[in-house]
């Protein structure tokens, strides 16, 4: 793992010293051929908590906060797109630097009204899903965590399969954009999912996860309201299995409703969004009896970030996670602090340069039903808790 | 003649749509002569990637580009323009607007690129493109 974060940092701390980044057109001078459009981001950050390890050893100060993204994209014919994305990414435990190819797809617009995208996509949802690795796109260094799980970017981000996309108009009620997808999602036994998997009674360490199908949709409704817009996901993942060390399998075919608000007014930004999953495992061999087991975890946010000018930015926002909607108090747990989860965050966020950001960013939570890794907090308890999110990208 | 037209198109576009003194520029191959204010919208918004005869839409900026100008037109300031195009650009569902140091030499990429649009100012010098009417 450090072979690569070593010379991930020395990049950018040689960027930032040295020189600037500028955006890349390749293209062959006399020659007919589309010019390729190459974009990247490199980001790394810091995590120091007052108690517990989170998303990472956090406890002790966290280097391991990483991202870096490079893509590639052209138009070879006429109302078509070719665009490609290698990702790497390091979140604690998560990710390992690995190189995924994160996206890669053929896109063919018809019109305004319906194009279709194929290949391995990014998968849209709420606000953040398609982009919760952009640390561009944001005024937060931490995403609310109970939407948006930084470590499950192998599961939820993007899928292999196609969705059809467009807008249309509805007059004076405004418009309507849609997306509407099915594919087949790869999740890795080391990436967020199997760890989180792994953490829970009754599940141990995992040795097998399927490849699902998850089919959904995004409908967005940008209202008459200037900067008002409104949306509504669904999707619906067929036949996720687990099998872990025990050799006791878990099925099941988890739903996810997730609604959310935006308002853009002057230099103000407001959010809120809420995301509803339910699934219901049927766990089976193992030398046990088959047994049911109901999870149905809730998470909302609202937020607000005002942009001063073209350099700062400041914001704060407010998330709680429940992790089962039916057992809120964490009734019969060990620790009841890990039925739930609220986190405070207030956050700045500096410009430096076009193609350089810098955030820093203070967390108040209350709860530990996130850290998803208790064999690295033994003892949890419902004190208030704090940590310090620090970051910096570089973009071209 | 040619420029008379032009001229007469710049006159009409100051009236009628960015009375904050831009006006809206294309490249010679773009096929249209005059644009919505929607139409318009919905390119700077992304939802427009697509002249009517195929050929992509290539936004272009500047750093004169003011905000109040990109406002009217897109609904967003410049910083969350920006946001938002490298949002589109890193979930692999779009290009990121092509971006120079001033109105000058953004009217020199508009002129060189097929499919380019532009808003400038409109005190800039004109070379090589055509002034879209906004209605």
């Amino acid at each position: 793992m450090m072979r690569l974060a070593l010379p991930l940092l020395l990049a950018e701390l040689a960027v930032i010293t040295t020189g600037r980044l500028a955006a890349v057109e390749l293209s062959m001078p006399d020659s007919k051929l589309p010019a390729i459009d190459v974009h990247g981001f490199l980001s790394q950050g810091l995590l120091d908590s007052s108690d517990y390890n989170y998303l990472g050893d956090s406890s002790h100060g966290s280097y391991k906060f990483t991202e870096a993204g490079l893509n590639a994209s052209f138009n070879p014919f006429p109302r078509t797109r070719i665009a490609a994305q290698e990702f790497t990414y390091d979140v604690g435990p998560a990710g390992n630097y690995d190189v995924v190819l994160d996206y890669a797809l053929v896109e063919y617009t018809f019109n305004d009204h319906l194009g279709i995208r194929a290949g391995r996509i990014r998968r849209p949802e709420g606000l953040y899903n398609d982009i919760q690795d952009v640390d561009l796109a944001r005024t937060w260094v931490l995403l609310p965590q109970g939407m948006y799980n930084a470590r499950w970017r192998d599961f939820y981000v993007s899928e292999d399969g196609a969705e059809i996309f467009g807008t249309f108009s509805l007059n004076q009620a405004g418009s309507l954009s849609y997306e509407l997808y099915d594919g087949l999602q790869h999740p890795k036994l080391d990436g967020g999912l199997a760890l989180q998997k792994a953490n829970l009674p009754p599940f141990s360490k995992l040795t097998w996860i399927n490849s699902p199908n998850l089919g959904g949709g995004q409908l967005w409704w940008n209202t008459p309201l200037e900067g008002l817009k409104a949306g509504l996901a669904l999707n619906y993942d067929e036949g996720l299995t687990f099998i872990n060390a025990a050799g006791r399998q878990s099925k099941g075919s988890p739903i996810t409703q997730h609604y959310s608000l935006e308002y853009l007014r002057d230099s103000w930004t407001f959010q809120a969004e809420y995301l509803r999953f339910k699934i219901n495992y049927l766990n089976t061999g193992g030398g046990l009896p088959a047994s049911t087991k109901l999870i149905e975890p809730d998470t909302w946010y609202v937020s607000a970030a005002y942009r001063f000018n073209r350099w700062f930015e400041a914001g704060g926002y407010y998330t709680t996670y429940c992790a089962d909607v039916n057992n809120r108090h964490g009734k019969g747990l060990q620790f009841p602090s890990d039925a739930n989860q609220a986190d405070t965050a207030l956050s700045l966020r500096f410009d430096v340069t076009p193609w350089w950001i810098f955030k820093v960013e203070g967390h108040y939570i209350k709860g530990t039903a996130q850290l998803l890794d208790n064999a690295a907090n033994p003892v949890r308890g419902n004190n208030g808790w704090s940590m310090l999110a620090v970051k910096t990208t570089l973009s071209f | 003649m040619i420029g008379l037209a032009c001229a007469g198109l710049l006159a009409g576009t100051l009236r009628a749509a960015l009375p904050d003194g831009a006006i809206v520029i294309a490249n010679g191959s773009v096929p249209i002569a005059s644009i919505s204010a929607g139409a318009l919208k919905d390119i700077y918004t992304g939802k427009t990637t697509y002249w009517q005869d195929g050929q992509s839409v290539v936004i272009a900026v500047s750093a004169d580009t003011t905000d109040s100008s990109l406002k009217r037109v897109s609904g967003m300031d410049t910083s969350y323009f920006r946001t938002f195009w490298q949002r589109m650009v890193f979930s692999g569902r779009g290009h990121l607007p092509k971006k120079t140091d001033d109105a000058a030499s953004l009217v020199d990429l508009v002129a060189s690129t097929t499919g380019a649009i532009a808003l400038v100012p409109a005190s800039a010098s004109l070379k090589g493109v055509k002034v879209l009417e906004v209605r």
